[in-house]
This record gives structure tokens, sequence and C-alpha cells, in this order.
């Protein structure tokens, strides 16, 4: 385990702006939800690399990981559902398409 | 009994029904003059076209009704009932607006009783002519009902006591002008005609309207007797502006230089118009006009002496002008130019009552020789060209004599109308010093007298020409609606000179409208001169006399009397025997080229100027309002493309958007 907390908040800001930038730049509709996948992943590691070096927060870090984790699975269903219900629509799953609110 | 009908009625209503044998009973009578001929407008306009053939019927009585009272008022104005400075009646409030008040008034005096004199009694003899002229006109029902409304407007102008009620009728009868002479509206050039005449008219009574605004501005009031006390204490510059301004609307109503233009055109309309209006009644509203401004215009002789230069200019202007014109009523127009330009030269040099005295004399004989020309151009199947009539004396006799004694009244031959009123206006230019007035209108003396009994000469004596000789068997004497006004404005023509003239020097009209004049007389002519019948008024006479006598002599050779024909050949041998006569034909032939110069200034040059204007107009102007409209279409098209309808650009936006408030938080927080 690295010494100091910034290494964890570090990886933490990467992962999130890997995941931003694949929210921001995919067309696939299922890659910008992976995308998002990973930016919850990454601000949860950095909720448990607080939890692990402040002794006061160590219970309710643990809590809000497992919270934020059981809410990105439920928005991750919801997200999925949505995309399936596009595709069998639209036929296709790139978001560019999606321009029917386009002036 | 009637204030309870009418709770609000006209004070003078309630005057009458209260008490109906007092005292200025007379006055009472006035508005009648006013109210018949416009319901006699309002019932042929509303009825007319179904009465049909009889549509002539209720204006024509209801004229001789007016005629009727008229003669009743004037009896009693000249008679002395109402008083040596006359009578006048309020009828409302016309505007009440806190400090502007208006009252619609009426005003009878020695003055206005003689304009009714003409006023009522050429309208009713035109009525009457009018029944026979325009028997096949389908649309004499609007003709009765626009003589009546000019009868209404004529006469309202004459007896309104207020500044405002004299401009309003005013214009009124300049929309009747309009009117009538466009009655044939499906004619171009009467359509033209009627907007020439009421357009030039318009450009004198803008300034007759500055006239009148200035009149509230220096004196604060609109009635026109209150305003001469007021206006003789202000400095001369205003009261000589003043003047100048109500002279503008003389000037364009009675057809002076500049604005005589309309007036020949105006023959477009049928010929009891033109003897009504443009002879009788409507040109002489400028002559009332400035005769009864008589007080401001004498406290303004610079402005009189503008009157008498641009009136006498005008009569031998036109004088020269009728010596070659060729349409019988185009002569006869330009003679009545000339004889207004006469009048005004009179109002000019401070001959107020001659002014007044050619004005009846001058109504009754145009009027007479317009109906004649009407009657004639009746008999010869609708031709007004001159040069196709001739050798017409016997077969129109009633004509042809009436006519005779309107040509040599107007000549100015004693003892006929004409002379007493010309001698009497050329007399008094010399006598007060006017002498250039007098040559030029001894000039145009004769000039009259040749060009009237050319028009006799060409019409009525010598050989028939082709168009006459074709319908020969065909042409008759007018009925007797026509030729009965021509036998009844004879005898004004022939004797109304003596009645109203004699004695000389101190005459019948003089003395009756001595009370109207006597203001401006004493201050102009403060030295009175008994008349000289053997000194120098008698010697005046004589050259009035011999100078008509002049131009008869000289018209009778060259154009021949009763059955002695002119020579043509010694006509053109004159008119083309050195340039400068020819020149002179050539030019009074083409109207001195006015109507030409008009064309050039207003519809050239205006017309170009008005292109400019247009085009700035639609190229600035509109092109600014329409730009600010473009430029928030393109706006918005430019930022509609913000709206991709991609989520992602959504989401970039918001990522920008926090991006940038955190970094200016931060960056703020930290100073």
């Amino acid at each position: 385990m690295s010494q100091s907390l910034d290494a964890y908040l570090v990886l933490a800001g990467i992962l999130f702006a890997i995941g931003s930038f694949g929210f921001l730049a995919r067309r696939n509709a299922i890659s910008m939800l992976m995308s998002i996948e990973l930016m919850l992943n990454a601000v949860n590691l950095a909720i448990v690399a607080f939890g692990a070096f402040v002794p006061e927060l160590n219970v309710d870090a643990s809590v809000i990981a497992l919270m934020v984790m059981a809410v990105a699975a439920a928005e991750a269903t919801v997200g999925l559902a949505i995309v399936m219900a596009i595709y069998r629509n639209r036929r296709t799953p790139l978001v560019d398409e999606y321009d029917a609110m386009r002036q | 009994m009637f204030e309870s009908l009418v709770p609000s009625a006209a004070p003078w209503l309630a005057a009458v029904a209260a008490e109906p044998i007092a005292a200025g009973d007379v006055i009472n009578l006035v508005p009648l003059l006013l109210l018949l001929p416009i319901a006699g407008f309002a019932f042929t306009a509303l009825f007319g076209r179904r009465i049909g053939r009889f549509a002539f019927l209720v204006p024509l009585l209801l004229i001789v009704a007016t005629w009727a009272i008229a003669m009743v008022v004037v009896y009693e104005a000249l008679s002395g009932g109402f008083g040596e400075h006359g009578a006048g009646i309020t009828l409302w409030t016309w505007i009440p607006a806190g400090a502007f008040q208006v009252e619609m008034g009426l005003y009878v005096d020695q003055l206005t009783a003689c304009l009714l004199i003409v006023v009522t009694t050429i309208g009713m003899l035109v009525h009457l002519y009018s029944v026979g002229y325009m028997a096949h006109d389908p649309g004499r029902w609007r003709f009765f009902a626009y003589l009546n409304l000019f009868m209404f407007s004529m006469l309202l102008l004459v007896l309104g006591d207020s500044w405002l009620t004299v401009f309003a009728a005013w214009e009124l009868v300049g929309l009747c002008s309009y009117l009538l002479i466009g009655f044939w509206y499906p004619k171009r050039s009467a359509a033209l005609a009627a907007k020439k005449a009421f357009i030039v008219n318009r450009v004198g009574d803008v300034g007759f309207a500055l006239g009148i605004m200035l009149i509230w501005v220096s004196t604060g009031t609109l009635d026109i007797r209150a305003s001469f006390e007021l206006i003789a204490k202000l400095d001369p510059t205003t009261i000589a502006a003043i003047a100048l301004l109500v002279f503008c609307g003389a000037v364009g109503k009675s057809a002076q230089f500049p604005l005589h233009v309309w007036l020949p055109d105006a023959m477009e309309g049928p010929t009891p118009v033109s003897a009504l209006i443009h002879a009788a009644t409507m040109v002489n509203a400028g002559v009332y006009l400035v005769a009864r401004a008589n007080p401001i215009f004498a406290l303004a002789p610079g402005v009189m002496v503008i009157v008498a230069a641009i009136g006498i200019f005008t009569a031998i202007l036109a004088a020269s002008i009728a010596f070659t014109q060729t349409d019988i009523k185009r002569v006869l127009a330009y003679s009545t130019l000339s004889q207004l330009g006469y009048m005004f030269a009179a109002l000019g040099v401070g001959a107020f009552a001659a002014a007044i005295f050619h004005l009846m004399a001058h109504g009754f004989f145009k009027g007479l020789l317009f109906l004649g020309s009407g009657s004639v151009i009746h008999a010869v199947h609708e031709e007004q060209d001159m040069n196709n009539m001739g050798g017409l004396w016997r077969k129109i006799p009633v004509t042809h004599w009436t006519m005779f004694v309107g040509t040599l009244a107007i000549a100015g031959l004693p003892p006929l109308a004409g002379f007493f009123s010309k001698d009497e206006i050329l007399g008094e230019s010399f006598m007060f010093g006017f002498t250039w007035v007098w040559a030029i209108g001894l000039v145009v003396a004769v000039m009259t007298a040749f060009y009237m009994w050319r028009l006799m000469g060409k019409t009525f004596y010598g050989e028939p020409s082709a168009h006459v000789k074709g319908i020969w068997d065909k042409i008759h004497e007018s009925t007797w609606t026509m030729t009965l006004p021509l036998v009844l404005l004879a005898i004004p023509s022939a004797l109304i000179g003596m009645a109203l003239g004699l004695p000389f020097g101190d005459s019948t009209l003089k003395r009756w409208l001595e009370p109207v004049f006597a203001g401006s007389e004493e201050l102009l002519h403060p030295e009175k001169h008994p008349f000289e019948l053997a000194g120098i008024d008698g010697a005046l006479i004589l050259v009035s006399v011999a100078a008509a006598t002049l131009g008869l002599v000289v018209a009778i050779w060259l154009f021949g009397a009763f059955r002695r024909a002119g020579s043509r050949s010694r006509v053109e041998s004159l008119t083309g025997s050195n340039g400068a006569t020819r020149f002179l034909y050539r030019a009074t032939l083409n109207k001195w080229w006015f109507d030409d110069l008009n064309h050039l200034l207003f519809i050239v040059i205006g017309g170009r100027v008005a292109g400019a204007i247009w085009w700035f107009d639609r190229t600035v102007v509109d092109g600014t309002v329409n730009g600010v409209g473009r430029l928030t279409v393109d706006a918005g098209r430019g930022l509609r493309r913000v709206q991709t309808g991609r989520v992602q650009n959504y989401a970039l936006g918001i990522a920008i958007g926090l991006i940038v408030m955190a970094g200016s938080y931060l960056l703020i927080a930290a100073r």
C-alpha cells in the first residue's frame, strides 16, 4: 500500500478523466454507459482511499462506497434499458444518429 | 312650443319660435339661405337617381325660394334695416375649446347684400338654364345636387362672420368646382382639368390658411369684425404679412397670375358650370375676400400696390391670350381672367366700391355671355371651335341679340353696365395717382372690345363654315328654359350700370357701400375731389369710350358685322406681317407658355425630385427597418446551430460550463 493519499487520488482523477473523455467522445451508446461506470468507479476509489487514510471516516467511507455501487448498478440497468428501447426503434446504437431534437 | 321639442336647439331657432313678430325679424331668415340649398343637395343626392327626369324640380324650386328670401334680406340690408354696419346672427358655438372659441355665425351688411344679389340671381338663372342644357344627360340629378351644394357653399362664404367659416366655405366651393368641372369624369381631359383646378386653388389656400393662423396668433380671435379692430393695433410688418397671405388665397381662387392656369382648363365642365362658377360667383370670392378685409389692406399700402400690379398684369396677359384662342369658351374664360384683373386693380388702388360694381356688372354680362355660348354650342351640335361657326345670327336670334348686348356691355360702351363700372375703375385709378394702372387698363379696354367683337364676328357673322352649312337645317333656337335666362340677364347687363352707377361721382352703389369702405377710404384718400363732368373726369370718360370704340371698329373691320363678312386674308396678313407679330401670335396661342413652364417645373423637375426622395425612402428608410428584421432573423439562424440534438454536445456544454464556473470561482476566491 502506498504511504500517501495523493497517489490514490491521482489515480482516481485519471480514471475519472478517462471516463469523461469516453462519455463525451464515444459514438456507441453502450460505450458511453461503460464510460459512466468507469467514472463512478473512479469516485468510489477516491472515497475508499479517504476512508483508509482518515481513521474517523473509516466506517462512513465504506457505507458511502457501497451506496454508490448500488446506485451505479441501478442507473446502468435503466440506461441499458433505454438504449435497448431506442435500438429497437432506430436500429443503430450510434448516438450521432439520435437527432430528432435537432434544429 | 319649439323649446320643448328641441331643448338644445340653436338660439336662433328658439328666437324665431319665441318672438315671431319681433324687430330684427328679417335676420332670422338668413339661415334659411343656407338651409334650403343644402336640403336640396341632400334630397337630390339621396333620391335624385330614382326620380329620374324630374330630378331638377326640387333643387330649382328651392333655389327660387332662396332667391326670393335673399331679395328680402338684400332690401332690408340696403335700406338700412340692419343698421349702418349690418347685423349678425350667431347660430351655435362651433369649436368650444377653452381659449380657442369659434362661433358659427352669419353676418349681413351692404357688401354682403351686393354679393347676395349676384350669387342668388345668377344661381337661380343658371339652375333654370341647366334644365334645358342638361336635358339629355343621364347624370343630371348629380349635376343639380352639385349645383345646390355649390350655392350653399358660396352663400356660406359670403355670409360667414368668422375667418374659419369663410375658409371652410372657401374649400367647399373649391370642392364643388372640382366636382362640377369633372362632371363628365369619363372624359380624361375633364378629370385632369378638375384636378388642376383643385390643386392650383390649394396652392393659394396654403397662403390663406397661413394668413388666418397669423391672425389668430396675433389677435387671438377669428371673428372678422373683431379681428379688424385688433389688427389695426399691430405693427406694420405683421399687418402687411396678413394682408399678403390673405391675398394669396384670393390669387388662387380668383385665378390671378401666377395661379391663373386652372381657369381656362375649367371650361371642360358643362357651360352652366362655367357661367355660374367661373364667371359669376366662385371667382368673385377672392374679390369679396379682399373687399371684406379692406381695413387690413388699407393699413398695408405696399400690399395694395402688389394687388393692383398683379391685377392689372393678369388683365393684360389674359386679354392678349384671348386674341388668338379659337374655342369660344376659352375666349370667354380669358375674358373672365382679364375682368377679374380689373377688379383686383381697382381693389389695389383703393377703389373698393368700383371693384364691387364691376363684380356685379361682370357677373351679369359674363354669365349672359357664357350661357349664350352654351346656347350656340347646343345649336351647332356641340361644336366649340369658332372657326367652324359663322353666319348664325339670323338662325338663333335670341341668343345672338342677347350676346350682342353682353358684348357691348363688356366692351364698355355707354349706357350699358360695363361702361359705368370700367370707367369708374379707370377714373379712380387715375385720380388716385396710379397712372400706370390707368394706362394699362385703357389698353386692356381696347383689347377687350376687340376680342369680344372677334368672338361675335367669327361666331355669328359672315359666311357660314362648312360644318355649319352641313347642319344648316337642323340649327334652331334653344328651348325657353335656356333663352329666358339669357333675356333675363341681358336686362341687368344693359341697365344695372345706369341703376347703380348714376349719378357720376356719387353713385347709388357707392352710397350703399359707404359704411363698409369709409374707414379705408379715409385712410388712403383723405382728400376728396368733387366730380367734374366738364373737367378731368369728363375727359377720362371720353378717353375710355374712345378706347372701346377703337377696339370695336378694328374688330369690325377684320371680322365683320351682321351681313358683312370679315376678311380672313386681312387677319392673316396682319399676324404674319413681320417677325414680331408672328411671335406674338404664337406666344398668345400658346398662352405665353405658362402651362409648359408649370409642366417643366412641377411635373418634370418635381417628378425627378419626387423620384429621388422615393429612392431614399425605399432604400434608406425601408432598408433600415427591414435590415433590423433581417439582422434578427440571421442571428437566430446562426444561434440555432447550437441545437444539434446530440446529447453528447449538450453534455460537453455542461462540462465546459462547469469548468468555467469552478475556475472563475477559484480565481476570484483566491484573490
